[in-house]
C-alpha cells in the first residue's frame, strides 16, 4: 500500500484576508490519498472543503487568499516526491491538468462559451503531450467515446452551450482525464445536476477510476452521494476535519455530532417524518462557539418524529373532504422554436402538453421531473407569468385567465411564488427590509410604513431571522438566510398559495432540511397550500401530500406520495427513484463487495 | 447567417427612412428662406419667384415631401416629357439607367440618389461629400484604431494589475480624457507637438490629407494625420480603456477562466485566448458608436487643424443657412451609423458562437 501513495496534505493551512481580519478557511488538516482510493470530503458551504482542492492545485487566488502552513506532498511517477507548495507557478503549470486534474460543480459556465468543446480538449492534450493536432483530435474523440458521449463527433465541433448540462459535465471529466492524471479533485461535480443525470456521472467517474487507476477526491456537501463513491470519508466544519474513517465506519457509527447531523438531514425515503433532523439537534454551541455534544444517535432523532400510517390517512381523509382551491384542465404551454423570415412561428416547443389536476385548500402538491420536463413552465403558467397556449385555470372557482389584468393584480397577492436562485432573486441595492416591504406597499396592506415596518421584522422572527438583519443587503446573508428572506417576502402579502419552484436546489443538504422544516411549520401555521416543484423526488416525497411526476411536459402519474414511491407504474418514475442516491449501509456494503470482487478480478 | 443579414438590411432602410422624415420637416420648419440666401435681402420679386418654382418650395409640403424622396431613392418614377413639371428627369440632376415606361409620360428609372445643390456654391451636395467625406473618415479611422488597439492593450494591462499605482494613474488620465473638452486638448496638443517641438516632431499645427504644392500638385501628407487622430482619439481611448478593464476583470472571473489555469494554461495564453474573446463584445459595441460618433463630431478638431473634411464644411454651410448641404450630411451621418450597426452585429456573431446559432 505504501508504494501506492499519492498525496499526503500535512497540517495544511490557508487563510483569506477580510476587511483586515484573518479568516482561516483550512485549518491544520491532514490526509492521504492512495492509488486507486477514493476520498470524500463532506461538508456545508463554507466548510474550507472547496478551498482544500484549491490548496492542492496551488489556484488560491491571491491577494486575499495564501497557504501559510503545512506542506502537500505529491508522489509522481516520473519525478518522485515534490512538495506543491515549493514549486513555482512555472513548475506547477506541468502538473496541473497533467498530473492533478479537477472538475468543478458548474458545468453551465466551466467551460469556455467562445470554443468549440473538441478544441478546449484538445488544448489540454497538446499543452502537455507533444502529438500533432491531428493526433490530438483522435485522443479527444476517443476520449469523448470513453466518457460515453452521444456521437462524439458532433459533440466535437460544437459550443457548450448548444448541449445539455449532463454532456457538459462529460466533457469537463473528459478534459480532466486527457492527460492520464494520478489524482483527479472533483469539486462537487453533480451538485447542479438532475439526480437521474448525477447517477450516470457518478458511475461514469467509478468506472474511469477503475480503468484509469486514479485517486479522486470528491467533495460535496451530500453524504447521500458519498455512499456510493468513497473509500474514505473526511468531515469538515468551519475548516477543521471533524472526523475522519472508512466510509462503512461513517455511516454505521457517526462520532461527531455534526456528522450525525449530515446524516440524519437528508429526507429518509422508507419512513415518513414530521420534520427533518437537522444539525442543531445534536449539538449546541457554548457562549464561546465551542461545540457541544447532546448526546443522541441518528436512529432516535429520526425515530422521534415519524408520522404512522394511520396518522397520515387520517389527516387526508380531512384534507380531501375540502374545497379544492385550483384547478387546472388541459393546460397548454407552448413556445416558438423556428420562426419563418416574417416571423410566423413554424415549429413549436410543447413546453406544457395538457396537463390537468386539481390542488385541495391546505394541500401540499408535489411536482416532479428531470430539468426540461416543464415543471418550471407550468408553475410560472399557473400564476400567468406565462400566458398558456390552450387551457383553463380557476383559483377559488374564479377563472384566471378571464380575469381584468386589474383584478389579476389584486388576486395576485393570494398567489406567491419562491424562486430557485436565493442570490439572483433579491435585489442587491435593496436593503432586506426594502425587499420584504415593497410587495406589501404595491398592494396596500397595512396603513402606514410603520405599521409595515413592525409586521416585517415580526415576518423576521418567523422565518427565523432577526430584528438586526431589517437594514442589512443581501450580501451579508448565506444561502439559506437569503432563502429565508425569500420566504418573509412571500409571506408578507398573507397569500392562500404559495409556488415553491426549486427552492431548496441550489442549498445545502444540511440548510435544505432547515428550509423545507420552516416551510413545513409555516404551513402549519398559517395554512398555506403548497404547490412544490423538485428535481429530488426524496425532498418532493417528503414534503407532498400527492405528488405529480412530469416528464417531457405531460403528467407520468399523480397520485399518494407514498404509494407513488412503494409501487411505481411508470419505467420514467423507476428511473426517478433509482437514481436517488440513498446513503443506506446495505448500499455501502454493496459497494464494498462489487470492489473487493473487481480487485480480485485485477490481481 | 444571409437571413439575419438580410433583416439587419430591411430594418436599416426603416432607420434611414425614418431618418429622411424627421430631417425633412425639421428643416422646414426652420426660418430661412432659400432665395433670400441666395439673392440677399434686395431681390426683386421675380427672381424670388423663379427660384422658389425652380427648387419647388412653392409646392404645398406634402407634394415637397414626395419630391425628396423621390429625389434619394435609389428607385424613382420620373416625367421625362414635361420639361416644366418638377417630376422632370432632368439630366443635369440626376445619373441613371431606365427600367421601365409607366404610361406615356412617366418612366421607372434606377439612379444614385440626389442630394441637391447647395444654394450657395450651386454645387451638387454629393460632390462636396465626396470631397470632404473621406477625409473625415480617414480622420476618424485612424483615431479609432489608435483608441481601440491601445486602449484594449492598456485596458487588459489594468485589469491585471488590479489596483496597482498603474491601475489608479490610468483611471485618473481615463477621467480626465473624457471630461477634458477636445477643442481645448487639441489647441494644446497643436501648440505643444507643432509649434514648440516642431524641431523634434517635424509637425505642423495645421495641415490637410493632401497638400497643393505649387510644384507637384496634390500631395498626400500622412504626418498631418498625427496630431488631429491623437487629439479625436483620446475620449474614445479613455473609455475603452476602462471598459476594457472592466469587462476583463469581470471575465477573468468567470469559472471557465478558472477551468483553463486548472488545465495548466500560463497567465498570458489564458489572457490571450481565453478571455480577451469573451471580453471584446462590450468594447466592440462601444467602438463602433464611438467611430460613427467621431465622424459626425470631429468637427472641432477639423477646425483647430484646418482639415478639411466634412465637419468643416457642415459648420460653414450651418453658418450661411445653405440647408442642403445641412441635410445631406446628416443623412450620410445616419447611413454610416446604421452601416457600422449592421457589420458590428455580423462582427458580434463571429466573436460570439452564442448570437451565431440564436
Amino acid at each position: 500500500m505504501q508504494n501506492d501513495l499519492l498525496l499526503e496534505v500535512r497540517n495544511l493551512v490557508t487563510e483569506f484576508d477580510s476587511d483586515g481580519d484573518v479568516i482561516k478557511a483550512v485549518d491544520d488538516i491532514s490526509f492521504t490519498l492512495h492509488r486507486g482510493e477514493t476520498i470524500g470530503i463532506v461538508g456545508e458551504s463554507g466548510s474550507g472543503k472547496s478551498v482544500t482542492s484549491l490548496s492542492i492545485m496551488q489556484l488560491i487566488p491571491n491577494p486575499p487568499g495564501r497557504i501559510s502552513g503545512g506542506e502537500i506532498i505529491y508522489h509522481s511517477k516520473t519525478k518522485g516526491e515534490v512538495d506543491l507548495r515549493r514549486l513555482s507557478e512555472h513548475e506547477m503549470r506541468s502538473y496541473r491538468g497533467n498530473e492533478i486534474a479537477m472538475i468543478f460543480q458548474e458545468p453551465m459556465t466551466s467551460l469556455n462559451p467562445v470554443y468549440t468543446c473538441g478544441a478546449q480538449v484538445m488544448e489540454a492534450i497538446m499543452l502537455h503531450q507533444k502529438v500533432s493536432k491531428k493526433d490530438a483530435r483522435e485522443k479527444t474523440l476517443d476520449l469523448f467515446r470513453q466518457v460515453q458521449l452521444p456521437d462524439p463527433e458532433r459533440i466535437f465541433r460544437v459550443y457548450p452551450h448548444q448541449i445539455s448540462g449532463g454532456q457538459k459535465q462529460r466533457v469537463m471529466i473528459a478534459m480532466a482525464m486527457s492527460c492520464n492524471p494520478s489524482i483527479l479533485i472533483a469539486d462537487e461535480p453533480t451538485t447542479a445536476l438532475d439526480v437521474t443525470v448525477q447517477k450516470t456521472i457518478l458511475d461514469l467517474m467509478l468506472k474511469l477510476q477503475k480503468e484509469h487507476e486514479m485517486g479522486i477526491m470528491f467533495i460535496t456537501h451530500d453524504l447521500g452521494v458519498i455512499a456510493e463513491l468513497a473509500d474514505h470519508v473526511m468531515v469538515m466544519y468551519k475548516g477543521k476535519v471533524v472526523e475522519q474513517g472508512s466510509v462503512y465506519e461513517i455511516f454505521s457509527n457517526p462520532k461527531h455530532p455534526y456528522t450525525k447531523g449530515l446524516l440524519a438531514c437528508r429526507p429518509p425515503l422508507d419512513k415518513r417524518l414530521k420534520q427533518l433532523p437537522v444539525v442543531k439537534d445534536f449539538m449546541d454551541k457554548d457562549i464561546d462557539g465551542n461545540i457541544v455534544e447532546i448526546p443522541k444517535t441518528v436512529s432516535e432523532a429520526v425515530n422521534s418524529v415519524i408520522i404512522t400510517r394511520e396518522q397520515r390517512e387520517a389527516e387526508h381523509a380531512e384534507l380531501y373532504a375540502r374545497d379544492k382551491i385550483l384547478e387546472l384542465s388541459n393546460i397548454k404551454t407552448y413556445f416558438p422554436k423556428t420562426k419563418s423570415f416574417f416571423g410566423k412561428v413554424t415549429e413549436w416547443v410543447k413546453a406544457v402538453d395538457d396537463v390537468s389536476f386539481d390542488v385541495y385548500e391546505g394541500e401540499t402538491l408535489g411536482l416532479v421531473g428531470e430539468s426540461g420536463c416543464g415543471k418550471t413552465t407550468l408553475g410560472r403558467t399557473i400564476l400567468r407569468l406565462n400566458e398558456p397556449t390552450e387551457g383553463k385555470i380557476f383559483f377559488e372557482r374564479k377563472d384566471l385567465l378571464r380575469l381584468k389584468p386589474e383584478d389579476m393584480r389584486h388576486l395576485r397577492k393570494d398567489m406567491q411564488i419562491i424562486f430557485q436562485d436565493p442570490y439572483s432573486s433579491l435585489n442587491p441595492r435593496a436593503t432586506v427590509g426594502e425587499a420584504i416591504m415593497e410587495p406589501m406597499i404595491v398592494h396596500g396592506i397595512l396603513q402606514s410604513n410603520k405599521q409595515r415596518q413592525e409586521r416585517v421584522i415580526e415576518l423576521l422572527h418567523t422565518v427565523g431571522l432577526e430584528q438586526k438583519h431589517f437594514s442589512r443587503y443581501p450580501h451579508e446573508f448565506s444561502g439559506g438566510q437569503r432563502q429565508r428572506i425569500c420566504i418573509a417576502r412571500a409571506l408578507a402579502l398573507n397569500p392562500k398559495f404559495i409556488i415553491c419552484d426549486e427552492s431548496v436546489s441550489a442549498l445545502d443538504v444540511s440548510v435544505q432540511a432547515q428550509v423545507l422544516n420552516l416551510l413545513n411549520d409555516l404551513k402549519r401555521e398559517f395554512k398555506f397550500t403548497y404547490i412544490f416543484i423538485s428535481h429530488d423526488l426524496s425532498v418532493v416525497k417528503f414534503m407532498s401530500d400527492r405528488m405529480v411526476v412530469m416528464n417531457k411536459g405531460k403528467i407520468e402519474e399523480i397520485g399518494n406520495a407514498d404509494d407513488i414511491y412503494n409501487n411505481p407504474q411508470t419505467d420514467y418514475t423507476r428511473k426517478l427513484i433509482s437514481s436517488i442516491p440513498k446513503g443506506q449501509l446495505e448500499d455501502i456494503r454493496e459497494s464494498m463487495r462489487r470492489k473487493k470482487d473487481n480487485m480480485m478480478i485485477t490481481c | 447567417m444571409i437571413k439575419f443579414i438580410t433583416k439587419k438590411i430591411l430594418y436599416g432602410i426603416l432607420v434611414l427612412f425614418g431618418v429622411i422624415t424627421v430631417i425633412f420637416f425639421l428643416f422646414n420648419v426652420l426660418p430661412g428662406d432659400p432665395a433670400t440666401i441666395m439673392l440677399g435681402q434686395h431681390a426683386n420679386k421675380e427672381s424670388v419667384d423663379a427660384i422658389h418654382k425652380d427648387l419647388g418650395t412653392d409646392r404645398p409640403i406634402m407634394e415637397q415631401y414626395a419630391l425628396y424622396l423621390n429625389d434619394l431613392s435609389p428607385i424613382s418614377i420620373h416625367d421625362y416629357v414635361n420639361t416644366k413639371s418638377h417630376w422632370y428627369l432632368d439630366p443635369a440632376k440626376y445619373s441613371w439607367k431606365s427600367l421601365m415606361t409607366l404610361g406615356k409620360q412617366k418612366v421607372m428609372v434606377l439612379k444614385v440618389p440626389y442630394l441637391r445643390r447647395s444654394y450657395i456654391s450651386k454645387r451638387p451636395v454629393s460632390d462636396i461629400i465626396k470631397e470632404t467625406l473621406p477625409e473625415t473618415a480617414v480622420l476618424a479611422f485612424s483615431s479609432i484604431v489608435i483608441a481601440s488597439v491601445l486602449g484594449i492593450f492598456l485596458g487588459i494591462v489594468s485589469a491585471i494589475r488590479r489596483n496597482s499605482f498603474y491601475d489608479r494613474m490610468s483611471l485618473v488620465l481615463a477621467v480626465l480624457g473624457m471630461a477634458a473638452p477636445s477643442f481645448f486638448v487639441g489647441l494644446i496638443i497643436a501648440w505643444l507637438f507643432g509649434y514648440v517641438l516642431r524641431d523634434y516632431t517635424g509637425l505642423t499645427p495645421t495641415g490637410s490629407l493632401y497638400d497643393i504644392d505649387v510644384w507637384d500638385g496634390e500631395k498626400l501628407m500622412f504626418k498631418n494625420l498625427i496630431l488631429p487622430s491623437i487629439t479625436l482619439g483620446i475620449r474614445p481611448l479613455a473609455i475603452v480603456v476602462q471598459l476594457m478593464r472592466s469587462s476583463m476583470l469581470d471575465v477573468m472571473s468567470q469559472d471557465y477562466i478558472r477551468t483553463a489555469k486548472a488545465k495548466g494554461l500560463s497567465l498570458y495564453k489564458i489572457i490571450i485566448k481565453h478571455a480577451l474573446k469573451n471580453a471584446l463584445n462590450p468594447v466592440v459595441t462601444a467602438i463602433s458608436g464611438w467611430f460613427a460618433g467621431l465622424m459626425a463630431g470631429a468637427l472641432f478638431v477639423e477646425i483647430i487643424f484646418s482639415w478639411k473634411g466634412i465637419g468643416n464644411e457642415v459648420f460653414e454651410a450651418l453658418t450661411k443657412n445653405d440647408l442642403p448641404v445641412v441635410m445631406g450630411a446628416t443623412l450620410i451621418f445616419a447611413t454610416i451609423f446604421v452601416f457600422i450597426n449592421i457589420v458590428v452585429d455580423i462582427v458580434y456573431g463571429v466573436l460570439d458562437p452564442r448570437v451565431r446559432f440564436k
